[in-house]
């Protein structure tokens, strides 16, 4: 089902909290509790350092790509309460901006869809969520949504760029009147789901009730092709949720498990066409599920870390496990 | 922040019991000090000096050693000790330079004992022998280190650092005759009791003062030593020269470390300023502390593990004027909180997996590096087997492939740059489309392509086909000869589909693939027996159990056709603009053409094929329009559509709809379209297919999507006199207040197309520059070049 292709000699010092492949799959972005980011170039099975970034004085835990359309622009979010903005410069990757705006550990970065320009959203142990518009020369706009989530917010995502109606009728020279969403999960066990108002203020637009723990990650799906909006989401309670919403309107979303995990569940991850859902759990093993036709989720295969790749037998034995 | 978590420790005959709590003192505490019962605790300032007993539930006052009218200097104490031998027996180091004992077997209320005055400036720190009742160690502001014996009035002895000033003094633990003081210049040194005239050992420990350390207890001869630099280092004093085994780093100057008991590889730190919590470390994971404690609300000054062999309860006092019990069961612990896995979906379906790994799978697994110096010093040592790993990780990182049911995107890329989407008849087009589609084992995405074709161009209605004006007698043929292969063609595709379906079990994946396609199909011939009486659509059932059987017969009869058709089709260059351009005068002239280059070599590349696409696609119009209902197979395939796309291969939905054009276009809504365009190209320049995503934008119907490669062009004109850039709309340049670009011949602004003379730089409309040059080739504007143009 799965093999490695690489195993990626990071030489990272302590554990690694996230890789993030860039918009092209070429390169691969990790961060780890050694307060380093680190970015590699895996074309072709390789594995070649580009850059190893220090500036955070404690553990980095999410890293994120901005689209290449403003560069070669990298996130970074850590324990020590800061974001870091790293820009590639000739070559060389520097930090090109700190956020020093939370008040305890920021735990998620998130860059919206190109189309709204570069923002990025964060959230923090604190319980607040910032976002970061570029507004030219260096500067960047915080807008701050406080006490989005009681304790603290663990992860953000942004909803794909869409439109109301067909492109064809926006005024032509003027940016398209994009509705900006993006949905968080925190330690209130809740998915909360934000929408940018007319006066540019972020709004509570859905509260998605289903975890019984900490929420650990939320995925909105890419939307290719899709009619429905998807939001996968993963709690320490090890489950995990698919969310849908088929009404334009956007207010109804309903839940449906994807399986009950016996341990946390730590990430879930959309493929490029949100047909397939990675979902990594703490028994270190990632799972690749499927929406069958008549709307089930199936397993289609899983890896384990330890082994790399698994020969067919044992994977069709986990399968019936669960 | 009130805990409720009780612990209990049995320790060789005492037990101790507690909880986390915290009680109010009067006044800032600088340091405390624990008695050696676990029972009693001395807490120490500028204006506190008081013996608290740690009950089970709370804090309770017993003593307080200030007493006397008015408060002496003597009382202002920075540090506080209480032997470890003698319960009764107490030292305190004051501001003022005093050291004082004090005796709590006293019977008066005056417990102070004996006083020495020798030090000139504040002493910082005071240390008692470990194992020796009567010698006590004082370090001070002043430089100097005394050694004082209890039973003489003074210092025995003195130790001159040669430095400015002595942060820390602590007896060895293993050495009876050693011990270690810290300097404000950064330097450790290692004295032997006995010889006070030189240390026996220095070396530079940290940049910036070295404001701490502490012997470890279990017999190693490991210090750990804390500075302002932000640092814990903790050193092997027992080789030549100090060696450097591990180095923490937290986020502020390190004030104070004490080891963790029974925990060999633990120590707590607090900071001086800026940072209020109490980080507990293990040195083997030097970014993250295991444990922290937030309770306090200002600097903590002075931590202590309440029993030497119990790891469990710290004790703080802080400059918020509290005295917290800290349990370590009720620590957060910021391991705990930490994603130990990072999980992305790359671009080409493959899989980025980090994960932790414990301490002896990163043993084996990392054999091959051994001898790698970037690797950390944990990885190194050999680990002892008793000791818990947990907590401890490194994390590894690999890269998955994944097959094309598990999100593999090299298919998408192969079938985005082999795919045919215009320039050829539609039966070519979904020839071929299916055929790439078979070669990269998509054998429901051929099998639709088939289909389309069978629908579209169907054999049964060529009669009709032959009546069109335009039918070559090269075209004809080959369109016949295309039928013929088509039909078997069809066969493979359901046949391996049904032989994928027996072999169900063997692949899962793709038995979920193929059994949503298995009910697409017979929805699919469902719906044609229902909805409509028209015998085509039996027609694709028949052959399907036929051809099936044919094929599995005689499996070599359909090759021999398949390389000539390739060869037919893969002659034509990819041309579609011709679709796009009127009929003209040419037309006529590859007519002329066509029957001689058919009649000799049909599978030279000429003109003729082009013209027999023209006709071809007149006739699936014509077809169209004559001999089926418009709306019966456009809602099959709208559906099927739909379906690929929901599926996530927008791609398919995206070719079929350049492909069948004007068929399907108006069945579904613009909308849609729209979105899987953009969905589309989206993804194709994700992959850097800018020349497939750039034809996709080209060939598309709709308006907004076509127009994206327009959107980013601009054209910079300067003005042809000052060479100034053009900045406003008009014709007139802002700066020289001239017309640019005008008509030599007219001398009007030109404002579409200007042609000009490379040699003169004059020249205007083209129009009238060609005008112009049919009468005469000098330069219209008068300058006298003989102008040329090419």
């Amino acid at each position: 089902m799965v093999s490695v292709i690489n195993t990626v000699d990071t030489s990272h010092e302590d554990m690694i909290h996230d890789a993030q492949m860039d918009y092209y799959g070429t390169r691969l972005a990790t961060c780890s509790s050694d307060r380093s980011v680190k970015i590699f170039d895996v074309r072709n099975g390789g594995q070649i350092l580009i850059a190893d970034l220090r500036g955070h004085e404690g553990p980095v835990w999410q890293v994120a790509w901005a689209h290449p359309m403003y560069g070669n622009i990298l996130a970074s979010c850590s324990y020590d309460r800061k974001v870091i903005i790293w820009r590639e410069e000739n070559g060389t990757w520097e930090k090109s901006h700190e956020h020093a705006g939370h008040d305890s550990s920021v735990n998620s970065v998130c860059w919206a869809p190109h189309d709204y320009g570069l923002i990025l959203a964060c959230g923090s142990s604190d319980g607040a969520i910032s976002l970061l518009t570029y507004t030219g020369e260096g500067q960047w706009e915080v807008k701050k949504i406080n006490n989005a989530h009681t304790i603290g917010c663990n992860a953000v995502s942004w909803a794909p760029a869409v439109v109301p109606g067909s492109l064809v009728d926006q005024p032509s020279g003027q940016k398209p009147n994009y509705i900006k969403k993006f949905a968080s999960g925190g330690c209130d066990n809740l998915i909360k789901l934000w929408k940018e108002e007319e006066d540019g203020q972020w709004k509570e637009e859905q509260k998605l009730e289903a975890h019984s723990d900490w929420v650990r990650d939320v995925a909105w799906a890419p939307s290719i092709g899709l009619p429905t909006s998807t939001i996968a989401s993963c709690s320490q309670d090890g489950r995990v949720f698919i969310w849908t919403c088929d009404d334009a309107s956007g207010n109804t979303w309903s839940p449906k498990l994807l399986h009950k995990f016996n341990d946390v569940v730590w990430h879930v991850s959309w493929s490029i066409t949100a047909n397939i859902l990675a979902v990594s759990g703490g028994d270190n093993k990632v799972t690749l599920w499927k929406e069958s036709v008549d709307g089930q989720w199936v397993c289609i295969s899983d890896v384990n870390k330890g082994q790399g790749s698994m020969s067919a037998s044992v994977t069709e034995g986990q399968q019936n496990e669960q | 922040m009130e805990k409720m978590s009780r612990v209990t420790t049995a320790l060789g005959g005492s037990v101790l019991t507690g909880r986390t709590m915290h009680c109010h003192l009067d006044a800032p505490a600088n340091a405390i000090s624990v008695c050696r019962d676990a029972a009693q605790v001395v807490v120490a300032g500028r204006s506190i000096f008081k013996i608290y007993a740690i009950e089970e539930e709370q804090f309770v006052e017993k003593l307080n050693l200030r007493v006397g009218r008015k408060p002496s200097l003597n009382l202002s104490c920075a540090d506080v000790v209480w032997h470890q031998m003698d319960e009764n027996l107490l030292a305190t180091a004051a501001t003022n330079g005093v050291v004082v004992t004090w005796n709590l077997g006293r019977p008066s209320r005056n417990k102070q004992d004996q006083l020495f005055t020798e030090h000139k400036r504040t002493v910082n720190k005071v240390c008692f022998h470990p194992t020796e009742a009567h010698v006590l160690l004082s370090g001070s502001q002043d430089g100097f280190m005394k050694c004082f014996d209890l039973r003489r009035k003074d210092s025995v002895s003195t130790f001159s650092g040669q430095s400015e000033s002595v942060r820390d003094v602590q007896f060895s633990i293993r050495d009876y005759f050693t011990f270690a003081s810290t300097f404000e210049n950064g330097n450790v040194q290692l004295w032997d009791i006995r010889r006070p005239d030189r240390c026996e050992r220095m070396f530079t420990a940290h940049n910036g003062p070295v404001f701490c350390c502490d012997w470890h207890p279990e017999d190693r001869g490991w210090l750990a030593t804390g500075g302002r630099d932000k640092m814990v280092k903790v050193w092997d004093m027992t080789t030549h020269r100090a060696k450097e085994m591990h180095c923490v780093q937290t986020i502020a100057s390190v004030a104070r470390v004490k080891w963790r008991p029974e925990c060999r590889h633990h120590l707590a730190t607090c900071s001086m300023m800026v940072d209020h919590n109490i980080y507990v470390w293990d040195v083997r994971r030097p970014f993250v502390p295991a444990a922290m404690f937030e309770e306090h609300r200002d600097v903590t000054t002075g931590i202590a593990w309440r029993h030497p062999h119990d790891p469990s309860f710290l004790l703080s006092g802080s400059k918020d004027s509290s005295l917290c019990q800290h349990l370590f069961r009720d620590a957060s612990q910021p391991v705990e909180r930490a994603n130990p896995e990072g999980l992305c979906y790359g671009l080409f379906g493959d899989l980025a997996f980090a994960a932790k790994e414990s301490l002896v799978a990163a043993e084996s697994g990392r054999k091959p590096y051994t001898g790698d110096r970037r690797h950390p010093i944990f990885f190194k040592r050999k680990l002892d087997p008793a000791e818990p790993f947990a907590g401890l990780a490194s994390s590894a990182l690999s890269v998955f492939e994944t097959e094309p049911g598990g999100g593999a995107m090299r298919w998408f890329v192969d079938t985005a740059e082999r795919y045919a989407l215009a320039g050829r008849p539609l039966a070519e087009l979904c020839d071929h489309n299916a055929k790439v589609a078979r070669e990269l084992g998509r054998n429901q995405v051929a099998q639709t392509w088939t289909m389309l074709r069978t629908i579209y161009c169907s054999p049964g209605l060529l009669p009709t086909a032959n009546l069109s004006h335009s039918m070559g007698k090269g075209g004809s043929c080959g369109l016949q000869l295309m039928n013929s292969f088509n039909l078997k063609d069809m066969a493979p595709g359901l046949g391996s589909e049904t032989r994928l379906d027996r072999s169900k079990g063997d692949a899962r994946s793709d038995t979920v693939l193929l059994d949503s396609s298995a009910t697409l199909i017979t929805n699919e011939d469902n719906e044609e027996t229902e909805g409509s009486d028209v015998p085509a659509d039996y027609l694709l059932g028949d052959v399907e159990g036929e051809d099936d059987e044919l094929y599995l017969l005689d499996p070599e009869h359909t090759h021999p056709e398949e390389p000539e058709c390739v060869l037919l089709q893969e002659a034509f260059p990819l041309r579609h603009e011709i679709v796009d351009t009127p009929p003209g005068p040419e037309h006529l002239q590859d007519k002329a053409d066509s029957p001689h280059v058919s009649g000799s070599e049909a599978d030279v590349a000429s003109l003729a094929p082009v013209d027999s696409s023209f006709s071809l696609l007149s006739v699936s119009h014509a077809l169209y329009d004559s001999r089926l209902p418009p709306d019966f197979f456009s809602v099959l395939v709208r559906d099927m559509l739909h379906f690929y796309a929901e599926q996530g291969d927008v791609q398919m939905a995206v070719s079929v709809l350049i492909v069948l054009g004007e068929r399907v276009r108006k069945d579904i809504d613009e909308q849609t379209q729209e979105h899987w365009y953009t969905s589309y190209i989206d993804l194709l320049q994700r992959f850097r297919l800018w020349n497939v995503s750039n034809e996709v934008v080209k060939l598309s119907t709709s308006r907004a999507v076509s127009c994206l490669n327009q959107a980013s062009t601009t054209l910079h004109v300067n003005c042809s006199h000052c060479k100034r850039p053009m900045s406003s709309r008009g014709w007139v340049c802002d700066r020289c207040h001239r017309c640019a670009s005008m008509c030599a011949v007219c001398h009007h602004v030109v404002k579409g197309l200007f042609v000009w003379c490379q040699g003169c730089s004059h020249g205007g409309h083209l129009q009238h520059i060609m005008k112009w040059l049919e009468g005469s080739s000098h330069c219209p504007a008068g300058c006298g070049h003989l102008c040329e143009y090419s």
